[in-house]
């Protein structure tokens, strides 16, 4: 028994020494890069932002603080909207509902790819057609009119805007899950796996899924720049919760009062940067992590 | 993967056959979400005070929608086998299919077809162009502007599309299709005017796409340089030129064209974004407008378009791809 764990300890710690050195040497990776860098940045100001909104903002951003169409000046830096909220409060907690929906939509998107991904590469068979011709629906179906139904059946919420965005964007996961299960289910590890009498659990765990992790990180990363697009285009297109500050509202109210006409630039540019500087964020860092994953785009001069 | 005897029929028979499949799900999720989810809108429609009672009998006959759910599924294949749709909730009277299937389609169709075509072309010259110069000013400086492109909201660049075209430089029209209440004197008058309209929309649909044809074709591109064939073609001396536009572009392109078949959805998506900021009159904007007016029975025709126009697009583009490569039919599986 003794023997036993002291095995198993030294396999652990053997283990975790490896990941560690991993991701030291992906960090090597990762840190040469400016863009890569970059988009780090971005994120992390961003994520400090939507955490520090209640000290950062000057105001409530749902009070009416001041005159309607105010422009920037000393009270209101970035002026106020139709009805004389601040839109510089409204911009610093539009950042929690961008991150929250981006996070959450994409973590639950990428479960459900990855389950499904799993056992239908696994398992094959008449459960692998099942579940594949249901991907194929779901990828033929067009995103946005999917959500402006799904949204208008069942009602305006941001976590059903979370459901909504997880439920229609998980099937690039599944197709890029099932590929990796299919070629590392016949590894020789995992043939030797099998057969010293592992469950089909324990190989889908233990064996296959480490294996995918990485690739499934970068998938959930791109998936957070869809979530927070999709939240808001479905914001501006009046899906979103209407009670809670977001970027893509303040752009809804600022095309419903033709801010454009009117060349009211304050209301118009500020909430689309910033929707536009967090989803480079996570693109940049995005690419950048496929960039030093597939070694096939590996800086290479022929 | 064993199917080296399966010739190119058979590829496409069994592509077509998923195509079937699919088109067929689409059809009951359609039902599904219209009927089983909360709220059951078929159902309150029926009680919607925009209908009259007459007309309201009459979709519940139509649609046996006093009929448990199981035969209320079969009339609804069999009346879509029939073409028929229902009727429209704010155009009363209005049949769904002469609305989807009229100038609103043609014009979604220009608008998306016009938009993606300049980005394909824009996208591969760009591509091909900074696979080749890789790792230069002018290489990061089209990754840096696409993923930024990417990164931004469709329906935003339109916005500032409209300030800037109807505040500070009135060159382009900023909404609708023509210009209202003129009489066009001929044919070409009409188009000018159309074509008119029609830049700001193209150029906003345009350039949101740009960014993934540019990404995808770069890295199919520097894929390709690796093969052997590039370096055979180097060893036997050819010039750089020749290179890339004989080898390497021409193999690049198979992946792009089925990238285009499954690009369509996300065209959709942006044209739905593009048509409402621009009050372009097409499907997209329809959506949006009857999402507002809660008019079920055109929501769920478009969206039956849509599985449809998108299941067939992709077909072709594998069919197409299947053709033009005979590898891929063998690695379908």
């Amino acid at each position: 028994m003794a023997q036993e764990r002291l095995t198993k300890g030294s396999l652990r710690r053997e283990r975790f020494s490896t990941s560690v050195r991993r991701l030291r040497g992906f960090w090597a990776l990762y840190k040469q890069s400016h863009i890569a860098m970059f988009g780090l940045f971005l994120v992390l100001a961003f994520i400090a932002v939507a955490l520090a909104a209640p000290w950062v903002a000057p105001y409530d951003p749902r009070a009416l603080v001041g005159k309607p169409f105010e422009r920037p000046g000393e009270d209101h830096i970035l002026g106020t909207d139709q009805v004389g909220r601040d839109i510089y409060s409204q911009l610093i907690w539009g950042s929690r509902i961008s991150l929250m929906v981006g996070l959450f939509a994409s973590v639950f998107s990428v479960a459900i790819g990855t389950a499904i991904g799993l056992v239908s590469g696994y398992l094959r068979g008449p459960i692998d057609t099942v579940l594949m011709r249901i991907t194929d629906l779901f990828i033929t179906l067009p995103s946005i009119p999917l959500m402006l139904i799904l949204a208008a059946i069942i009602g305006r919420s941001v976590w059903n805007i979370i459901l909504v965005i997880a439920v229609t964007g998980w099937t690039g996961t599944a197709r890029m899950v099932r590929a990796q299960t299919l070629s590392i289910k016949e590894r020789p590890y995992v043939e030797a796996a099998r057969s010293v009498g592992a469950r089909d659990s324990q190989i889908m765990f233990r064996h296959i899924l480490p294996n995918i992790i990485p690739l499934i990180f970068a998938n959930a990363i791109v998936g957070i720049v869809n979530a927070i697009l999709a939240e808001s285009g479905l914001s501006f297109l009046g899906l979103g919760d209407p009670t809670k500050p977001s970027w893509g509202l303040i752009l809804r109210h600022a095309n419903e009062v033709g801010a454009m006409a009117t060349g009211r630039l304050w209301f118009i540019i500020p909430p689309g940067v910033c929707i536009m500087l967090i989803a480079i964020g996570f693109a940049f860092s995005s690419y950048s992590l496929d960039q030093i994953m597939n070694p096939r785009l590996r800086e290479r001069r022929g | 993967m064993g199917c080296f005897d399966m010739g190119f029929k058979e590829y496409v028979g069994k592509r077509t056959l998923h195509g079937v499949v699919t088109i067929f799900l689409a059809v009951t999720l359609n039902f599904i979400l219209f009927r089983i989810m909360p709220g059951d809108p078929t159902r309150a429609v029926s009680g919607d005070p925009r209908v009259d009672t007459a007309t309201r009998l009459a979709l519940i006959a139509k649609f046996g929608l006093d009929r448990p759910l199981f035969e209320q599924y079969f009339i609804y294949l069999y009346n879509l086998l029939r073409g028929e749709l229902g009727i429209s909730f704010v155009q009363i009277g209005r049949p769904v299919i002469d609305i989807i299937l009229g100038r609103k389609m043609v014009n979604t169709i220009i608008l998306m077809g016009s938009s993606m075509f300049i980005a394909f072309i824009l996208g591969i010259v760009a591509g091909v162009f900074a696979a080749w110069r890789r790792g230069t000013k002018i290489d990061i400086f089209f990754i840096v502007f696409s993923l930024a492109t990417y990164s931004m909201p469709v329906f935003w660049f339109g916005m500032l599309l409209l300030l800037f075209f109807s505040y500070y430089i009135n060159i382009f029209p900023i909404a609708g299709t023509i210009t209202p209440g003129v009489v066009h004197a001929n044919f070409f008058e009409y188009a000018k005017d159309y074509l008119h309209h029609l830049m700001a929309p193209m150029i906003t649909l345009g350039v949101s796409f740009f960014g993934g044809y540019f990404l995808f074709m770069r890295d199919t591109i520097l894929d390709v340089f690796t093969e052997d064939y590039m370096l055979t073609a180097r060893a036997k001396g050819l010039s750089n030129r020749n290179i890339l536009f004989k080898h390497a572009m021409r193999n690049a392109l198979l992946p792009m064209v089925s990238l285009m078949g499954v690009h369509i959805t996300f065209l959709i998506s942006g044209a739905t974004m593009t048509e409402t900021v621009f009050s372009w009159d097409g499907l997209g904007r329809l959506i949006y407008d009857s999402v507002r007016n809660n008019d079920y029975p055109v929501l769920q025709g478009i969206f039956l378009l849509m599985a449809v126009l998108v299941v067939v697009a992709s077909i072709l583009a594998d069919v197409v791809n299947a053709f033009l490569d005979p590898r891929i039919k063998e690695a379908v599986d």
